[in-house]
């Protein structure tokens, strides 16, 4: 299985369009919203970075559902059912490419962020934002391969598009919740994309993430999880 | 391998409608049938990609499945196309790398004269070449038994040949490969034996001589030499007619009391007597609508 992990991570970084996507753009965005009309907001710099390797990662941890999608229609899914790979290993190999090429998006922001924005932060702090977000993108990665096993691969296109753009600003990835109005705030904390910034942003404020933040992503884990298994077995007869 | 009874249906269609069928190791099969036959639905009952409505499927004795996962079959599916972003060489270690005992990747290329293309792009071959890679994938881990359907699809005439020749020498090793086709001629050329399949049924099984003997019959031609054609089908044994520029030829199913008609006529000229071709053989074999009768030579 590490193999054909190896061999789907390898496809996605050659893939142009996620790199631009996926990792390019996640970073110019943050430098243009962090830099535009003077940026000196320190608290915001650290924000911001925060949110945009969360946006990176939930782009990127989408687009394994759109490699899925792909698979099925050039056949390359139902050319490894003829080979000795179990289902059960190709699904899981799947969901580990997606988390493997979601680290690119949240270095490259990070770095962004230390680099070039001067955010400072304790060894510690970076590392269990890296590690946080790395984690927590696992919910996003399940929708992906959600609706690539369940849809076509141009629907499956739009609808993480849709996903990623949808949940990114009203989970206040791209511009801060107190530009928002109270009803949108109050409905973002509802979204699993606002919690998994706020794992990331709490240990920026020197804090463990707090239980609330934990309750409603894992309970989009499980639905999300749950979408998964149930259009992967929808798929698996037709595959 | 062996299909005791298979029926699968899609909707109200009975691809495969009891199939009986027996295939020994080392044996080279062809599966012939027209578009539509239902080759493709045999051959994904023995894969174990669809499963039968009704009978069973035996691979090694076992569920198709069991024998996919011990890495005894290998296969060159319809209808995929090239896997994007990987190089041939790594696309083959990779496949090679599922099985228990596969075969050396050079080799592998080598066997499916792919080994100048190890550096590049899948997506970026020729049809040709992709076909080839496909080959590659199917006997990459050294399978006991590769299935390929429509292997030479949209493939020119080169390219065919050269696939035939890597086919061979894969079979050559001592593996079962059953292949499928729409062509006659690659049947009766590269396969020791053919399973004509038509209608969801098989309606004829045997060498390609057997099958050309099954149809019976022989070709008596003669240069018409300006006289008419009017009689000739009522000449004994004579079943069909056509003529042909000056030539005329006579399907006939007793060539001797035929050949002794025109001689009594002195319509001997450029007589020739000849076998019915298996293009013949297959024409008969499958013109007919469903029949309940499993034939087997």
């Amino acid at each position: 299985m590490l193999d054909y992990l190896r061999l789907e991570v390898r496809r996605t970084l050659r893939d142009t369009g996620f790199v631009i996507g996926g990792i390019a753009m996640p970073v110019m965005m943050y430098l243009l919203f962090t830099n535009l009309g003077g940026g000196d907001d320190g608290e915001w710099k650290t924000a911001s970075m925060v949110g945009m390797a969360a946006y990176g990662a939930v782009g990127s941890a989408l687009n394994t559902g759109g490699g899925v999608a792909e698979d099925k229609v050039i056949g390359w899914l139902r050319q490894l059912r003829v080979t000795p790979m179990t289902p059960r290993e190709v699904v899981l190999g799947r969901a580990l490419t997606g988390s493997v090429t979601v680290l690119p998006a949240i270095t490259a922001v990070l770095a962004a962020g230390g680099l070039v924005n001067g955010v400072r932060m304790d060894v510690w702090q970076w590392a269990a934002i890296a590690v946080l977000l790395w984690l927590g993108s696992i919910p996003f990665t399940l929708l992906g391969l959600g609706n690539g096993y369940r849809l076509t691969a141009q629907t499956t296109g739009v609808a993480n598009m849709v996903c990623n753009l949808g949940l990114s600003v009203i989970g206040g990835l791209w511009f801060p919740l107190a530009l928002f109005p109270g009803w949108l705030r109050s409905l973002s904390a509802y979204t699993p994309t606002n919690r998994f910034a706020q794992l990331g942003v709490s240990v920026a404020d020197g804090h463990a993430p707090g239980l609330g933040a934990m309750a409603v992503l894992t309970a989009w884990l499980l639905a999300f999880g749950s979408y998964a298994v149930f259009s992967y077995r929808r798929s698996a007869r037709t595959v | 391998m062996s299909f005791t009874g298979a029926v699968k249906s899609f909707g109200d269609v009975r691809a495969v409608a009891g199939v009986n069928l027996e295939i020994a190791r080392g044996e080279t099969v062809a599966l012939l049938g027209r578009n539509g036959a239902g080759k493709s639905t045999t051959i994904s009952l023995l894969l174990g990609l669809n499963e039968p409505d009704e009978g069973s499927v035996a691979l090694f004795g076992g569920p198709p499945e069991t024998a996919v996962r011990a890495g005894k079959v290998g296969a060159m599916l319809q209808e995929t196309r090239p896997v994007p972003r990987v190089t041939v060489q790594e696309l083959i270690s990779f496949v090679a790398g599922r099985y228990p005992a596969p075969l050396p990747v050079p080799d592998a290329l080598e066997l499916a004269g792919i080994a100048e293309l190890a550096g590049r792009r899948v997506d970026r071959l020729s049809g040709g070449q992709g076909q080839r890679v496909r080959f590659a994938m199917a006997l990459a881990g050294n399978p006991a038994l590769i299935v390929l359907d429509e292997p030479t699809a949209a493939l020119d005439v080169e390219a065919r040949h050269a696939f035939w020749e890597s086919m061979r020498a894969y079979a050559r090793r001592g593996h079962t490969v059953l292949f499928s086709t729409h062509y006659l001629e690659e049947a009766d050329a590269h396969a020791d034996r053919i399973v004509v399949i038509d209608h969801g049924r098989i309606v004829a099984d045997g060498t390609g001589e057997q099958l050309k003997r099954s149809v019976g019959g022989n070709l008596v031609s003669f240069d018409l030499a300006g006289r008419g054609t009017e009689g000739l089908t009522l000449l004994p044994g004579v079943v069909s007619v056509e003529v042909r520029g000056d030539r005329a030829r006579l399907r006939t199913d007793d060539s001797d009391a035929t050949v002794i008609a025109l001689a009594e006529q002195g319509a001997i000229r450029g007589l020739e007597v000849v076998p019915a071709s298996l293009d013949e053989a297959f024409m008969a074999l499958t013109s007919s609508a469903p029949s309940d009768v499993l034939e087997t030579v």
